[in-house]
């Protein structure tokens, strides 16, 4: 469907060609590891970035929209932030690579960039599918990040955050994670430039919940106004598990967010969450590929938008069931508000279903703030500007309250306030 | 439940070969060499005593259609089409052109007698309750005849078939043809400009109220042989027109493959409602032979107020690739989309609509019911957009799949673009099996499960039901049952 | 206190004329009931007070205490005192009522030059005023009206109106689905606002309400227009009689 011979390679695929025979004696691994990336760069030479004619990338048409690379992976130090809730174990990378020997305790923590040297990393360094740019990218170019193993049973009672920091330049990072039979855990997933000047950042999470994990994993979004962020969150969930997944987007000049779940256990229970701060002139992409694969599981996924400025947002949520996931139960749901005239949104919410003893469903809507609930508390005496203010915040707290943990959802809100508050 | 059971082995074991409108009629024809060349497009062209700017225009189409790429987007699969092992004329001998009735082969008449399609004018006046239908026959490659069509013209309405309104109104053709599909629109909408065969003509000026419901029924009846229909319908200011097309074909082994381009035009208060009930043959139960329906539909709401409104009730072809669209240009206008999809047996389905909101002030409905059995592959495909300068644009869209059998796949994929802020768009879709607690209830009051499957079957497809003219909803209904007999009685 | 002249309004959105030169005057201390039968204009006349943008006033006006009002917008009618309690309290999902009655007291407040209320003084205005009427603390944790049952909502309003000590209190239906313990405590919420600088105008179809809340006055609307004045018999006589009489004698 998307065979593109590409004759001639853009600005950024040759920058990104180059960067890699640049870098490629910094770029850890072995023989296996060394071959692994040199197929995915050989892939990204010959069909380029991805263009509106692919389909899972219609709306978001990398090739054009990514003008300019940096070449280098940066080296400015990144200092550590406040963490978003108090008492957290703060872990993470600065400008893609671990710094000092970072330990949470109950928790098995090692560097990928070992993984990578080891060669243990080289299967992992494969795409999902072909349209899997995120994936070719961050192969290619990956030094290092997080592997973190939560032995069966444990219980990490306060938040994990993890911190992946950057200035200028390129980062990328993986973060393979295993949550064992009955473990439970919070974590935080951070990204955020905190120094000046563009970054490239790529970042994948490979995650898996055996039996019975209960996890809620929190990607938290920040990125400065000139970063291009490309993440992906890979996730196999399996009996009984339960996963929380939260995604907040609010930073970024061009942002991908993927999130492909493979619902693989009975009796897994998912609920999805996003929450979208779009401003500026900005474009940010969120790209969920939900696989119910098993019998009897269900989700449920809300994603609300909120659109200022120029900004472009897209939704593409799939959910697929597979042939013999009977009593599938998930239900979909991207709501939109676009706040300006010169904002965008597109929303591609799919089914695919396979199996016939299921329920499921999408909705989406996009529109301006109720006009009935603007009055109503304007005949409170709330002036518009405020009661527009309060709307928007309520439309997207809503989702966050969801998630209990009140400290966690506190900061959440703070973080969504401060945005508004700039944006609005 | 057991009882399901049965019904899902029931509906596996359905015999598509009850089609019944799979006879061949036996009657001479002249066809054009096989294969697709300039000389074809030139024949055709002469064959139809066209203008030379009419064969100028097919003569671009065909040379950009060669620089173009089959579409390879839509979830259907089937093998490579070959172009040139197709031919693209065959037209009964008797019949050089439409003709009045006493003319028409009786061999043709007793084919459309046989599918139930009324050609006699008297007949129809003799039945005192039937609303009357003007009816343009099209029979393979050229247009048998047009009944009422002196009644019509009295009105000011024109009915006719394309290839005589090239000849007899080339200013109105000239202007319209290819305003709303533009000839590179898509590949088979190029390949349907260069080899377009016969299809219908309809103006209907302005403040007419068109007196009777118009339809075209498509039959292809030859071997190997695509049918390239094309049809036209203009609504000026403040004009109404309600028009219907039905299509069969013949059982064969071979696919047979029909790429049909649909314009409508709506002036300033026009309305326009379009019906398509789609029966070509769907191929048998191994999946062999059957109709592949590529098709462009589109209406243009040009002018403010204007209103197109798609109904269609889709259960044949092997494969059917279809988005009848609207592009909602004038403002305050409305485009509507009501569809009932049955796929059975090997079928395969990817349609839906398109709804381009331009205008201010302008809405659009979508309504599509998506029934999947057997091993078929039923696909909703939708966008609806909103421009910069749409303020207020509203869409609401409701799309439903219900599965029957655990073989078979229903699928929607839709497309919302909003770049206004003052667009509400509103999308919902689900997708279930029959509910075994309205089954149960049905039993329950002492309905068969075949009979409460029927029942609830058509409650879900009955919003697009009230859609249809009256006397085609029954039609549809019946025809839903059959598609899906085995599991509907 | 409020003065309608002449007032004609439609519905913006299809021009129907629903308000056809009606006349009202209502003054301070007052309280007085309109009643009418179904689609009379009795709640369009409530949104119109409150300023509505669904709906356009096409002649007429609207004095409040001399000036009209038709160029304010909701806010700044509630900020000069209108205050409209809802025959149907919207829901608005992710807004905590707390918050919402935090803000909205504060934002009249600052409309008015007054200083904003401190937490603590928020906080005890709220719990009493809320015992007063009854209301479970916990209803007040939830965002505002949803999942509130239908009596729950209309004692929601009157608290409202409590905090926000309105001039001009309209009570749009608020006796419809109120079972009759429900339909006492609020009622007697609304007699406790009485004063002689504040004026009530109830809004019913029934009389029923008007055996808690006593009227000085009672005008029957009908297609648009007040075609009867009275004092509480008016009420009564209606509850006995039926609109259809008074709607004959007005044609």
């Amino acid at each position: 469907m998307n065979m593109q011979t590409t004759s001639r390679l853009t600005a950024a695929e040759s920058a990104l060609i180059d960067a890699y025979t640049g870098q490629l004696g910094e770029l850890p691994g072995n023989g296996a590891v060394i071959s692994a990336r040199d197929r995915l760069v050989d892939d990204l030479k010959t069909n380029g970035l991805p263009t509106r004619r692919v389909e899972a990338w219609h709306y978001t048409d990398l090739k054009t929209l990514l003008r300019s690379v940096p070449m280098d992976a940066g080296t400015g130090s990144a200092d550590a932030i406040e963490p978003l809730v108090a008492g957290a174990h703060v872990i993470g990378t600065r400008q893609g690579q671990i710094v000092g020997k970072p330990s949470v305790e109950g928790v098995v923590v090692g560097a990928f960039a070992d993984m990578l040297r080891e060669g243990t990393a080289a299967p992992g360094l494969s795409v999902i599918d072909r349209d899997d740019t995120i994936g070719k990218i961050n192969g290619s170019f990956v030094r290092d990040g997080l592997v973190l193993e939560f032995p069966a049973g444990v219980t990490v009672e306060q938040p994990i955050e993890i911190q992946a920091l950057h200035g200028a330049g390129q980062a990328h990072t993986r973060f393979p994670v295993s949550f064992g039979a009955g473990s439970k855990a919070v974590v935080i997933e951070r990204h955020a430039q905190t120094g000046e000047g563009s970054a490239f950042v790529s970042s994948v999470s490979d995650i898996s919940l055996e039996d019975g994990a209960d996890v809620t994993w929190i990607v938290l979004q920040q990125q400065g106004a000139d970063d291009t962020h490309l993440g992906q969150v890979r996730i196999r969930v399996g009996e009984n598990a339960k996963l929380k997944l939260f995604v907040v987007n609010a930073g970024g000049k061009l942002v991908r967010q993927e999130l492909r779940v493979d619902v693989a256990g009975e009796g897994a229970e998912l609920s999805l969450r996003g929450v979208n701060l779009l401003g500026g002139d900005t474009h940010t992409d969120v790209t969920l590929v939900l696989g119910h694969n098993v019998p009897n599981t269900n989700s449920t996924e809300i994603f609300r938008n909120v659109v200022f400025d120029r900004a472009r947002g897209v939704f593409q949520g799939m959910i697929k069931v597979a042939l013999d996931a009977q009593k599938t139960d998930a239900r979909m749901a991207c709501n939109t508000l676009l706040m300006s005239d010169d904002a965008e949104f597109a929303a591609k919410p799919e089914l695919e279903i396979f199996a016939d003893d299921v329920q499921c469903g999408h909705g989406a809507t996009v529109a301006d703030i109720d006009d009935n609930h603007l009055y109503y508390l304007m005949a409170r005496g709330i002036p518009r500007n405020h009661a527009r203010a309060m709307l928007v915040n309520a439309f997207v707290a809503e989702i966050v309250e969801e998630l209990e943990d009140e400290a966690l959802v506190e900061a959440l809100e703070g973080v969504i306030s401060t945005w508004l508050a700039k944006h609005a | 439940m057991a009882a399901v059971q049965e019904t899902i082995d029931q509906v596996r074991q359905i015999d598509v070969d009850q089609y019944k409108y799979g006879f061949e009629t036996a009657i001479e024809v002249e066809k054009a060499p096989k294969g697709l060349s300039e000389e074809i497009v030139r024949f055709i062209s002469a064959k139809k005593q066209e203008p030379e700017w009419m064969l100028e225009w097919r003569l671009d189409a065909y040379r950009r259609w060669l620089t173009m790429e089959e579409p390879t987007w839509a979830r259907v699969d089937y093998p490579k089409i070959d172009f040139n092992d197709i031919y693209y004329y065959a037209a009964p001998k008797s019949a050089s052109g439409p003709k009045s009735l006493d003319e028409v082969d009786p061999e043709l008449l007793k084919t459309y007698e046989k599918l139930g399609i009324p050609l006699k004018e008297q007949e129809i006046l003799a039945g005192v309750e039937k609303p009357r239908v003007a009816v343009d026959a099209v029979f393979d490659s050229v247009s048998v005849v047009t009944t009422f069509k002196k009644e019509l013209a009295k009105a000011g309405v024109i009915f006719m078939s394309i290839s005589e309104a090239v000849r007899e109104h080339p200013e109105l053709v000239k202007k319209y043809l290819g305003s709303v599909v533009p000839v590179t629109d898509n590949y088979y909408a190029t390949l349907n400009s260069a080899v377009f065969t016969d299809g219908s003509f309809v103006f209907v000026p302005k403040g007419v109220r068109c007196p009777m419901e118009l339809s075209t029924y498509f039959r292809i009846n030859e071997k190997n042989t695509g049918q390239f229909e094309r049809t036209l319908i203009i609504a000026e200011e403040g004009a109404y027109v309600s028009y219907l097309e039905g299509c069969t074909a013949p059982q064969r082994d071979e696919n047979q493959l029909h790429a049909a381009v649909v314009e409508l035009v709506a002036l300033d208060d026009a309305e326009i409602k379009y019906s398509t009930v789609q029966n070509w043959f769907p191929g048998d139960k191994q999946g062999k032979g059957g109709i592949y329906n590529f098709v462009t539909k589109r209406g243009d709401c040009r002018g403010d107020r204007s209103k197109i409104s798609w109904t269609q009730v889709e259960t044949g072809s092997a494969i059917t690739w279809k988005y009848p669209s609207c592009i909602l240009r004038g403002d305050d206008s409305r485009g509507e989309f009501y569809s009932i999809a049955v796929s059975n047996g090997h079928q395969q389905v990817d349609s839906g609509t398109k709804m381009i909101h331009l205008g201010k002030n302008t809405s659009s409905r979508i309504i599509s019911k998506g029934i999947a059995a057997g091993v078929s592959q039923n696909t909703y495909r939708g966008q609806v957009s909103a421009h910069r300068k749409a303020t207020n644009a509203r869409n609401f869209t409701q799309c439903d799949s219900l599965l029957i059998g655990d073989r078979c796949g229903a699928h929607t994929v839709p497309y919302i673009e909003a770049k206004n802020s003052s667009a509400q768009f509103e999308h919902e879709a689900t997708t279930s099996k029959i509910s075994e607690d309205q089954l149960f209830y049905c039993l329950q009051r002492g309905i068969p499960e075949e009979a409460a499957i029927a029942l609830i079957v058509n409650g879900f497809v009955k919003e697009v039901i009230q859609e249809l003219p009256m006397e085609f909803a029954v039609e549809a209904q019946k025809l839903i049952g059959i598609s899906l007999e085995g599991s509907v009685g | 206190m409020l003065e309608i002249k002449n007032l004609h309004a439609r519905i913006a959105e299809d021009g129907t004329e629903i308000i056809r030169g009606l006349n009202l005057t209502v003054k301070a201390g007052e309280v007085a009931a309109i009643m009418g039968p179904n689609g009379s204009g009795k709640s369009t006349l409530s949104y119109i007070l409150s300023g509505r943008e669904d709906y356009e006033v096409t002649e007429g006006d609207i004095l409040y205490n001399g000036e009209s009002i038709l160029e304010l917008d909701p806010a700044e009618r509630a900020a000069r005192g209108i205050f409209l309690a809802f025959q149907y309290p919207v829901e608005i999902p992710g807004v905590a009522t707390m918050q919402f009655l935090k803000v909205a007291m504060n934002e009249q407040r600052k409309a008015r030059g007054e200083a904003e209320l401190t937490t603590p003084d928020f906080m005890r205005r709220v719990k009493e005023a809320a015992a007063e009427l009854k209301i479970n603390p916990d209803m007040l944790k939830r965002p505002l009206n949803v999942g509130f049952s239908g009596g729950e909502k209309k004692r929601a309003e009157i608290l409202q109106m409590a905090l926000l000590e309105p001039k001009l209190c309209v009570l749009d239906e608020t006796d419809s689905g109120l079972d009759i313990d429900a339909l006492k405590i609020v009622a007697d919420g609304v007699n406790a606002l009485k004063s002689p600088d504040r004026a009530t105008i109830v809004i019913t179809h029934y009389q029923r309400l008007l055996d808690y809340i006593v009227p000085d006055t009672v005008h029957v609307l009908y297609k648009g227009q007040i075609i009867r004045t009275g004092d509480k018999d008016l009420a009564l006589e209606l509850e006995a009689n039926g609109y259809a009489d008074i709607i004959g004698q007005a044609a």
